[in-house]
């Protein structure tokens, strides 16, 4: 007979960002009687996902789970919404190109039995390019959020969010507090095995030590706890990733657009993420450039600069330590990729959350999935540096999975399935139409007539058109949101 | 395209894979092939394959098939899923639905919840809370909806008349363009510089060429098999039934299940499958522990309803050759493997093997390595996941009644599956993928209804109050009641939509 098992009494997330503050929001709504610190004082600067202003539309499914709605992020965190991100020069210079969220519905997708039930291709199939709905809704200004309790228009539009991370943050630490989840500032000084090698307790400067049943490394880079565990190693990702080091230029104009820019500079890439409380530039580049050229790019000198080491633990879980966002893999700030990593890892964690006992094949399982995760990302960057312009510039190593995806693409139209990957085939293949990597026709379309393309264009156009009737200018919209609060 | 560009497509097999393979590429590639197919009426077609999962579905609407001339045509009638009998134990039942049981409550599995209450000695069967089961067991029928209600949580797939399917497929090809030669394949004409095939030569002295060949030949696999020599990949020690007594009968009852029975035997399983005219029968056995006439005995035995034919014989390998698609040469059906048909997996595989060769086809006239590999990997994923989920069913079991099972029992299991298992027995948990088929509904239904209870169970469901929880459960289970109980019965709905009915014989 199958028994519960003994709950975790006590968890101690390491990092007081807005990743650990997450991480401990949602282990205490999920473990409501589990006492839960966090220990630690302002995130690390060089922590990509820690300081993100920006993720990708699988946290605002995170926020709805963990009632953190998006009414709150709009009046208290400065939130707005990205509904493409446009890719500048990765095909050539003066190229561009924009990838929306969201994968058109197909309505026998859509039921709970095709959820739930596996078999049949999982890859996808490139289907003839048409202007995506989120592409003209962007172009003209117009957007709401999708009312959730109707089908409209827009309610296969998927976006991500922006926002203003230290207010965010706060956001995330008074909703802790009301959780009654505490805090110890203080750095990990020293932690102390059990005889069966878990970790019993650690040592937190100015505050003695604090034991747990499980401890949660949000400590950014230098992955404080796991680092210290006998067993912890890294793997390089240097040969598939350029970006060596990362300027931040200080927040510029407030600005409100739906959606971000990602510009291909030769030497690196030039990230632009439009916030209500000002516009976010990032200049990532391979290391070596001079003052004036990164002020050139940026438009004015950076407030932080930043080296990168691209690399992921091999296992973000050991004995009873999990590392989560930064402490478990680093990389370039691109696209929202940091924190969506974190998000995804997370969520992980309350699929497979353990219980007082840590079950050897429970941890191989939760690494498995979250070393795909990673490698995922790794992937999906590894992508971006195959744009023609990038590839032509840089000579890069390619996992297999890539040059499988890449041959199969610029062939055959198709991409196969990425498991654990942060976006879905049709998402994938939009990317890398936007990074203007030619793709090639699948045989099944390859002798479409023109009526039937044309018959596709129209109704795609129609479902624009449509969209574009059924919302207001999202400046209006968003000054209602406002106003209603204030 | 000119048709130097067009590819001349020539299926060896007109059974079920041979006229799927042949209508799904004539009606999807209408500009860049040309498709003959060759049968031979000396040889037959195998006759059996009966029982299908939902996938069947999205086939038949590609190819813009009427599902209500479909089902007339082939007799078909509806399938939630499939009941194992007496696998576990003997005297057990569970039915694995095409569907899954309750929903996530809090972020946490409904298994974990039912296994805790199950603790508490506070629930009947996992499958009152789930729609596909419960719809089966009252034998009532109503298409899913296609919204986030509870009417979404299931699926349904066919079970038809194998003998008529494929002449349906092949009027359905032939009106696609499909060039169909009667004949008797006796040899084949290779091009010496690369081994590729480039004629089949027929009894009659007529030459086919082609470039590229479809091998439907069944079990004889004529091409992949005997002509290339594909090495085969040998799972008997995993799955031990390698022989059928197949005999239909005729109906016993009135009401017509809208499911399967596959109940466990001393030396395998037999099946029952339902059709509009019959009852599909077989006993599915090893010849290692029953011998030929002993298991026609024990079907004309254990079969109800008159027989419409004496026992027939049918004998099979479990296996798969390591590569399905070599040289020009790509097997689809029984030619490239075959996993019996516990979990109805077969057709399902020809269907895949298809659709990925349409994903995959060469382009003006050429076969690229790269697509071939892509091909093969796909399709020894698709092979090795279902492999594994039929072992479970033999595995998992206390029966210690015959050799047989004494067998299964105790095997040596391939190591991917040991591993999923230990994990479910110490955690209750179910190794995630996305590929391939059989999710975790899937691996649930089966563990819990062969008796694989774990350990332990997610931390959580000790948390709330479990008056509550019993509750939401009751609450569940009648919402499901109550839904079901407003379904017509399956004969009644196919009744009332009566252009799904054959005519009567
Ligand atoms: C006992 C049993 C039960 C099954 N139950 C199910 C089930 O419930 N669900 C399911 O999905 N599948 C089931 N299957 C599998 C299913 O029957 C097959 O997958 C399906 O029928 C496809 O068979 P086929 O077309 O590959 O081969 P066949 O039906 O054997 O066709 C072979 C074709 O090749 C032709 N041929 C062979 N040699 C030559 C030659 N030399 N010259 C010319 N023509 C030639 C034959 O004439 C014939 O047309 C079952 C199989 C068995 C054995």
């Amino acid at each position: 007979m199958s028994k519960a098992r003994a709950p975790l009494r006590k968890i101690v997330v390491v990092g007081a960002g807005q990743v650990g503050a997450i991480v401990a929001i949602a282990l205490k709504r999920a473990l409501p009687a589990c006492d839960i610190t966090i220990i630690g004082t302002t995130p690390d600067p060089a922590a990509f996902a820690d300081n993100a202003a920006t993720a990708l539309a699988f946290t605002n499914k995170l926020h709805d789970r963990l009632g953190i709605s998006e009414t709150q992020m709009i009046t208290a965190a400065g939130a707005s919404h990205r509904l493409v991100m446009r890719y500048f020069g990765w095909a050539e210079t003066g190229s561009h190109g924009a990838m929306s969220y969201g994968t058109p519905s197909d309505p026998a997708m859509q039921s709970a039995f095709a959820r739930n039930w596996g078999g049949g291709s999982k890859g996808s199939t490139r289907q003839p390019q048409m202007q995506s709905v989120a592409q003209a809704l962007a172009d003209a200004g117009r957007f709401i959020r999708p009312p959730n309790d109707a089908h409209t228009p827009i309610s296969d539009i998927d976006y991500g969010l922006r926002w203003n991370a230290p207010a965010y943050r706060q956001l995330l630490v008074s909703i802790a507090q009301q959780l009654s989840i505490g805090h110890a500032p203080g750095d990990v000084a020293g932690v102390t095995l059990d005889e069966s090698g878990s970790v019993a307790s650690i040592e937190i400067t100015g505050h003695g030590a604090i034991a747990a049943d499980l401890f949660i490394d949000c400590g950014g880079p230098q992955a404080p706890l796991l680092s210290r565990l006998p067993g912890h190693a890294t793997q390089d990702w240097s040969d598939h990733l350029p970006i060596r080091r990362v300027h931040l230029a200080a927040p510029g104009q407030p600005m409100l657009a739906l959606e971000d820019r990602i510009s291909f500079l030769g030497q690196g890439w030039l990230g632009e993420c439009a916030g209500r409380d000002g516009l976010q530039s990032t200049l990532a580049s391979i290391g070596g450039l001079d003052d004036t050229a990164i002020v050139s790019a940026l438009g004015s000198a950076p407030a932080l600069s930043i080296d990168c080491a691209p690399q992921r633990c091999e296992a973000p879980w050991i004995a009873n330590v999990i590392a989560i966002g930064d402490a478990a893999a680093r990389f370039e700030p691109l696209a929202g990729l940091p924190l969506d990593l974190a998000h995804r890892q997370l969520s992980l964690l309350l699929e497979m959350l353990p219980g007082q006992l840590i079950e050897p094949l429970e941890r191989n399982e939760y690494n498995r999935r979250a070393v795909l995760m990673m490698d995922g990302v790794r992937d999906t960057l590894s992508m971006h540096y195959s744009a023609p312009h990038a590839a032509h510039l840089f000579d890069l190593e390619r996992s297999d999975h890539v040059i499988l995806s890449l041959d199969q693409f610029t062939r055959r139209g198709r991409l196969p399935l990425w498991e654990e990957a942060p976006f879905s085939a049709s998402e994938t293949m939009g990317l890398m139409g936007a990074l203007g990597i030619a793709a090639g026709t699948p045989p099944q379309f390859a002798t479409m007539g023109s009526g039937q393309i044309a018959a596709m264009r129209q109704g795609a156009e129609k479902l624009a058109s449509d969209a574009l009737e059924f919302v207001p200018p999202y400046q209006q919209w968003m000054a209602q949101m406002l106003g209603q609060r204030s | 395209m000119d048709s130097k560009a067009r590819m001349h497509v020539v299926v060896l097999g007109g059974g079920t894979a041979g006229w799927m393979a042949a209508a799904g590429i004539a009606k999807l590639l209408p500009a860049s092939t040309t498709v003959t197919l060759v049968e031979s009426e000396d040889i037959g077609i195998v006759g059996v394959g009966e029982a299908t999962l939902p996938h069947i579905r999205a086939y038949v609407e590609r190819l813009g098939i009427d599902e209500a001339e479909f089902m007339k045509a082939t007799h078909a009638t509806y399938k939630l899923g499939i009941d194992f009998r007496d696998f576990g134990k003997i005297g057990d039942s569970y039915i694995h639905p095409f569907g899954s049981f309750g929903e996530d409550v809090a972020g946490v599995g409904f298994h974990h919840w039912w296994l805790d209450q199950h603790h508490r000695g506070n629930v009947g069967d996992i499958g009152d809370y789930s729609m596909a089961v419960a719809a089966a067991r009252a034998n009532r029928f109503a298409p899913p909806a296609q919204d986030m209600t509870l009417a979404s949580t299931y699926g349904y797939a066919y079970q038809f008349d194998a003998t008529l399917f494929g002449p349906f497929m092949r009027e359905f090809g032939i009106k696609h363009g499909v060039n169909r030669i009667e004949g008797l394949v006796t040899s084949v004409e290779r091009n010496p510089e690369n081994g590729n095939i480039t004629a089949l030569c027929l009894k009659s002295g007529e030459r086919i060429e082609g470039d590229l060949f479809i091998d439907c030949s069944g079990f004889r696999s004529l091409l992949l098999g005997s002509e290339l020599q594909e090495d085969w990949q040998d799972w008997s020690h995993w799955l031990p039934c390698d022989r059928a007594a197949a005999m239909p009968c005729t109906h016993q009852a009135s009401d017509i299940r809208p499911y399967t029975i596959a109940t466990a035997m001393p030396a395998g399983w037999r099946w029952q499958i339902p059709l509009q005219h019959r009852m599909g029968n077989g006993y599915v056995f090893s010849s290692a522990f029953c011998d030929e006439d002993k298991a026609c005995n024990a079907i004309q035995q254990a079969a109800e309803g008159k027989a419409l034919a004496d026992p027939r014989i049918l004998r099979f390998r479990p296996g798969r050759r390591i590569k399905s698609w070599s040289h020009n040469v790509i097997g689809v059906g029984l030619s490239s493997g075959f996993l019996e048909p516990l979990e109805s997996t077969s057709i399902y595989l020809a269907q895949m093997a298809i659709t990925y060769l349409i994903e995959l086809f060469p382009e003006k006239g050429r076969i690229d390595a790269r697509d071939r590999d892509e091909f093969n990997r796909l399709v020894d994923m698709e092979y090795d996941r279902v492999r594994d989920f039929l072992i479970l069913h033999y595995n998992a079991t206390t029966r210690d009644d015959s050799e047989f099972w004494n067998h299964v029992r105790t095997m040596q299991l391939p190591d991917s599956l040991m591993g999923k298992m230990e994990l479910w027995r110490r955690t209750g948990r179910v190794e995630k993928y996305s590929d391939g088929l059989f999710y975790d509904a899937s691996w649930i239904a089966v563990y819990i209804g062969q008796g694989v209870i774990p350990q332990s169970h997610d931390a959580r469901t000790s948390m709330g109050d479990p008056a509550r929880i019993a509750n939401a459960l009751n609450h569940l289970k009648q919402a499901i009641a109550a839904q079901v109980g407003a379904m017509p019965g399956h004969v009644d709905y196919l009744q009332r939509n009566a252009a799904r009915l054959a005519e009567a014989a």
